[in-house]
């Protein structure tokens, strides 16, 4: 067994890949249509194979519910980690991402927060042994 | 059974896209032996729909102003929209809404039978395999109504019987880059 998919919901899948793509920098890895259902799933260009990213369409009442609290909380939908948050946030930044915490060392880390435009909060994390 | 496993889809044949700005239609046609009246009923009626289409309905779409669940089939979660029927007059013109897709169908005499076209909306990255999706599901339907169901082919079953053929060939009559699915990773299982 292996954890190959996590999944965040979005309000928009075009939206949400344009933003997971253009701004945060992963590439689509597969997109599928029967219908209504779109299985959309982005991975990062340093692991093309590695573990997929779901924006799954949040046309379900009870998971948009608790979005929206896990949001208002503060609370990150999903974590990305990297080895260089500095430049990972001045890069997304300047994409017009919105940050809601600049890189903020914490116990063990520095994590910056970020809103993704579809109803979520996104982590990125670095941890502190990767530091130079 | 065995007209299951005999069944084969044909080439890549009778269907259009056009572009309307950045919206994007596929029309198909398909020439059907049968009435009018009986291709009316399987596209109304949940039970023969569940013999052909790639979703289960709650309601009949028969009727104008009707609001119908539509529930789509083999999707790893089912999406659940509700469907207006926007017009419905028997047996010549169906429209209704599946999801984001506006759904109308047209139902002409023709030789004795009947010249069913479709036009829906979709998205240019998926209108090769909405095209290839609707062949099989044609063929299927066509097979209902001649009284020899063979059952529906949706989502992963039509992977089994020449989808990705039919995706590729549709793909190259619209003049769009050859599709990349499945991904080389989902072929194995």
């Amino acid at each position: 067994m292996k954890i190959k998919v996590t999944s965040v919901y979005v309000d928009d899948q075009d939206k949400a890949l344009r933003f997971y793509t253009e701004v945060l920098g992963f590439a689509k890895k597969t997109d599928f249509s029967q219908g209504p259902y779109r299985w959309l799933t982005v991975a990062s260009p340093e692991e093309p194979d590695g573990t997929e990213l779901q924006l799954a369409l949040n046309n379900n009442p009870a998971a948009k519910a608790y979005q929206q609290a896990i949001f208002q909380q503060g609370q990150p939908a999903a974590m990305f980690f990297t080895d260089n948050i500095k430049g990972d946030h001045e890069r997304i930044k300047a994409r017009g991402a919105e940050f809601t915490m600049p890189p903020t060392d914490v116990t063990g880390s520095t994590i910056a927060m970020l809103k993704d435009t579809c109803g979520n909060l996104i982590q990125l994390t670095q941890l502190a042994r990767y530091s130079h | 059974m065995t007209d299951l496993e005999q069944y084969a889809p044909g080439p890549a044949n009778g269907a259009q896209i056009r572009k309307d700005g950045e919206k994007w239609t596929l029309i198909l046609v398909r020439e059907l032996r049968h009435s009018r009246e009986k291709v009316w009923q399987a596209l109304t009626d949940p039970a023969q729909l569940r013999e052909w289409a790639p979703f289960d309905a709650d309601g009949n779409l028969g009727t104008t102003g009707t609001k119908v669940k539509l529930t789509t089939v083999r999707t790893p979660v089912p999406n659940v929209s509700e469907a207006k029927v926007a017009l419905a007059v028997a047996p010549e013109v169906l429209e209704y809404n599946w999801g984001d897709h506006n759904m109308r169908w047209e139902l002409e005499p023709f030789g004795g039978g009947t010249r069913l076209t479709l036009w829906t909306n979709i998205g240019r990255r998926f209108i090769a395999m909405g095209a290839a999706g609707w062949h099989i599901c044609f063929d299927v339907l066509e097979r209902l109504i001649a009284g020899e169901p063979i059952g529906r082919i949706v989502g992963p079953e039509a992977m089994k019987f020449g989808w990705q053929r039919l995706h590729a060939e549709y793909a190259k009559q619209f003049g769009m880059e050859t599709p990349d699915w499945p991904p080389q990773a989902a072929q194995k299982s």
